[in-house]
């Protein structure tokens, strides 16, 4: 479910999105859409080739072609309201402006920070299933484009992205990866190590198999959070 | 501009075969250390390990002129510093190993250690002196440290190889895998400049020494060895005869080759001449005499060897003279003297430790020939003997070998009893017995002549102990060869470290990690102290523990249970005849 469009972004992996608003689209996104430790993926725009077919399928959805996504994490919301505070003359109600003057639009938005954890390619298989192929974790040589869609990611997306092989030891089994934790750790922002909390707890749903593992970065990170900034 | 790297030289990829396995970092603790860093994936950089650089000395260029020489600068690692290790929080569960959870946060890389060795220098191997060479200066930082190789290790670390003439091939470097680096001994080093064998009980000492005397009984030895032997553990050496590896053919029509003979005098064939004895060994075996009374018998033994001039006396003949000697006293001083209570204790006391004694006797003895041949390997059980008849046992045979060989030595005698045309090998067992430290026994003083003088006279000595902390010092500083196994004792471990300054201080502080069967080697006999691995015996070893719970579970087997209700019964074994008799 596509959730908002790029507004901003303040580095190469911190990115200010807007959360599409009432009418902008048809499904208005519900709050638990962009909660806190949301995965989200955002598209890279792919250079177009002048395949007259190739353009033919990428329109109708059947290109095969691999499409590139940034993986990023919801780590702070924004309420936005430009009228907070003008509490000077108006000439009529909000009611009212909503009645009478339709087009005046509200300058209000639900901003949105991500934080680009990682890239994914997938592709569709000639037999219309779609195929994560290729996973890298850190931070992403592409940059993303103003008004690229977000999009929320499934449990299945979310658990395809952190369980896979090494890319150079493709023979050998996959396993758990959380390459971004220690780039989220090197940002200075109190809400991330708070995310990746958050984080954690998810993959303890999605692997429950690797409670253990996951419970060593787990405790390691709400000791210093919780004990050692306390105590 | 030019940059920096175009001054470096290119980092060579070392000889064929040839791996650096770190880089150094800089110098070390003290001068003749040096630190380098390596991962070392494959786990061969043990302490104790030998590593070396190359260095180039700049005024000593090959014959061409064209090559510098490349000398091998060796050294020893001495201590393991890890530099980077996963945190703590990396082992909180068990079952997890901390590579997973390094991998899952994005370190996949095989490799996580990394160490920090430090090099104790040895020195480049000068094989003409056949000695190390101290090059003064840690290396540059950034040199390549290669992995001493097996070959280059068994050339250097010793000076004989295996099986030549004078070698005694006694195991193999800890370090490497069993065999590829042989120690072997220099059996001339150790012969004349003796031997010392420190270790626990239960260590391998008498394991080390029977290899030892192994090697010395082989065709290209053939020494000449004997071994005191209070615990009567050598017995097994008498095998060695019938082993192949102890034989030669002599590759001659109608002569006879070479085989190792063991000759083993039961307690009871030890027998002391009581005429060997003097002065020093009668106050010893005749404690807390009256000054009356030793002034007697030394004036008594004064006069029996006037009397019989060499050939052997009685304790009847001693008895005699104390009579007379007590007789002509009583002349001198006149009237008033009556000596005649110190006589009669004297002579009851001679009488008591002399007649039908089991190690003194009248007329036989140890004959030096006998004992002494090259070739023959004897050992003298004395686990029956007195400790006190020990020492005197060992005083008066040390004395009369010293005697013999001194005269040999300077053309005195050219035939008869004394007369000892070769050196000889004498293995003390249990040391400290007959040179304990802070009081002297009878053997004391010729022992510690022996080692300071045998030199040139060929005498070379073996000391064993367990206790080197009861071993009189000036004896096992004397020794120039040290085997040194497991200590863990600290008194005993510091008077070795006392005695012994060729080993290093590093090298003692494995002492008490030592397993069974694992020896320090150091002095004379090897180049550079060396860990060592103690081969395996050709013959059996006899000096083994005993299995006290198999022996007493065999106590209640059917069979012995069987005999002893025979041996038991009222009639069995005839006892009931004998009892009617």
């Amino acid at each position: 479910m596509f959730i908002g469009k790029i507004v901003k972004s303040d580095s190469h992996i911190n990115y200010v999105c807007q959360i599409y608003g009432p009418r902008e689209v048809e499904v208005e996104p519900a709050p638990e859409d962009y909660a806190f430790g949301r995965f989200v993926r955002i598209a890279v725009r792919a250079r177009q080739g002048d395949d007259p077919e190739a353009e033919l399928h990428r329109v109708l959805g059947m290109s095969t072609e691999p499409r590139t996504y940034a993986v990023g994490v919801i780590y702070d919301t924004i309420l936005l309201n430009p009228s907070f505070g003008s509490l000077g003359p108006r000439l009529s109600n909000e009611t009212q402006v909503e009645l009478f003057s339709p087009d005046y639009i509200a300058e209000r938005a639900v901003l949105i920070y991500v934080m680009v954890l990682g890239m994914m390619q997938e592709r569709t298989t000639p037999e219309g299933q779609t195929e994560v192929f290729s996973i890298m974790h850190g931070v992403p040589l592409l940059s993303l484009e103003l008004g690229s869609e977000i999009e929320t990611m499934d449990d299945e997306q979310v658990r395809a992205f952190h369980f896979f092989s090494d890319p150079d030891r493709p023979d050998e089994p996959p396993y758990l990866h959380m390459g971004y934790l220690p780039h989220i750790i090197a940002q200075r922002n109190s809400l991330l190590p708070m995310v990746a909390l958050c984080i954690i707890d998810q993959l303890e749903r999605l692997f429950p198999q690797n409670l253990s593992l996951l419970s060593i970065v787990k405790r390691n990170f709400a000791w210093r959070l919780k004990v050692e900034t306390t105590g | 501009m030019v940059s920096d790297s175009a001054n470096v030289p290119p980092v060579s990829r070392g000889r064929t075969g040839r791996k650096p396995v770190g880089i150094t970092k800089g110098p070390g603790e003290s001068a003749h250390e040096y630190t380098f860093v390596s991962r070392d994936d494959e786990q061969v950089l043990k302490n104790g390990e030998y590593v070396y650089y190359e260095l180039n000395e700049p005024d000593e260029w090959g014959q061409n002129g064209a090559q510098p020489v490349a000398r091998r600068v060796l050294g020893r690692i001495i201590k393991r510093v890890p530099l980077q290790l996963y945190p703590d929080t990396f082992l909180a569960e068990p079952e997890v190993s901390p590579a997973q959870v390094a991998a899952m946060v994005g370190y996949d890389a095989r490799a996580n250690e990394l160490f920090e060795l430090h090099v104790a220098i040895m020195g480049y191997y000068d094989p003409e002196s056949g000695s190390f060479i101290n090059p003064w200066i840690p290396p540059q930082s950034g040199k390549q440290i290669f992995l001493a190789d097996d070959e280059m290790l068994s050339q250097i670390l010793c000076r004989k190889r295996v099986g030549q003439p004078g070698s005694a091939t006694i195991g193999s470097l800890l370090t490497r895998t069993p065999g590829a680096v042989p120690i072997v001994l220099s059996v001339k080093d150790f012969v004349s400049t003796h031997l010392a064998i420190i270790a626990s009980t239960g260590a391998g000492k008498s394991y080390l020494a029977s290899v030892i005397i192994e090697e010395l009984m082989r065709p290209y030895n053939k020494a000449c060895v004997l071994i005191v032997d209070p615990h009567g553990e050598y017995g097994t050496l008498d095998q060695l005869p019938n082993l192949p590896d102890f034989s030669e053919e002599s590759g001659e029509e109608g002569v006879e080759g070479y085989r190792a003979q063991v000759r083993i005098y039961r307690p009871e064939q030890v027998k002391v001449r009581l005429s060997s004895l003097n002065m020093g060994d009668m106050r010893h075996l005749l404690p807390e005499m009256t000054e009356k009374q030793q002034h007697l018998l030394s004036r008594a033994l004064r006069k029996v060897n006037e009397m019989k001039r060499g050939t052997p006396w009685s304790a009847q003949d001693l008895m005699e003279a104390i009579r007379k000697v007590a007789r002509s006293k009583n002349d001198e001083d006149g009237e008033g003297a009556d000596d005649s209570s110190t006589v009669h204790a004297l002579m009851w006391r001679i009488e008591q430790r002399f007649v039908d004694s089991f190690t003194f006797d009248d007329v036989q003895h140890l004959d030096l020939r006998e004992i002494f041949k090259p070739g023959q390997c004897t050992v003298l059980q004395l686990n029956e003997v007195d400790e006190r008849d020990q020492q005197v046992i060992v005083a008066t045979l040390l004395r009369r070998l010293y005697q013999a060989r001194m005269n040999t030595e300077r053309g005195k005698v050219h035939s008869g009893e004394s007369y000892l045309p070769y050196p000889v090998f004498v293995l003390l067992e249990e040391g400290h017995h007959f040179a304990p430290s802070g009081t002297e026994v009878v053997s004391t003083q010729i022992l510690k002549q022996v080692l300071a003088e045998g030199r040139k006279f060929g005498i070379g000595v073996g000391i064993i102990s367990q206790r080197p902390g009861k071993l009189d010092a000036d004896v096992l500083s004397q020794c120039q060869t040290q085997c040194i196994m497991r200590i863990v004792n600290e008194i005993d471990q510091k008077s070795v470290a006392a005695a012994i300054e060729g080993v290093g201080r590093d090298l003692l502080d494995n002492l008490p990690a030592l397993s069974k069967g694992q020896v320090i080697v150091a002095g004379a006999a090897v180049n550079t102290p060396v860990i060592c691995r103690v081969r395996q015996r050709l013959t059996r070893h006899g000096g083994e523990s005993k299995d006290a719970p198999d022996i007493w579970r065999k106590y209640f087997s059917s069979e012995a249970r069987e005999s002893r209700r025979l041996q038991e019964a009222p009639l069995g074994n005839n006892q009931g005849f004998s009892l009617l008799k």
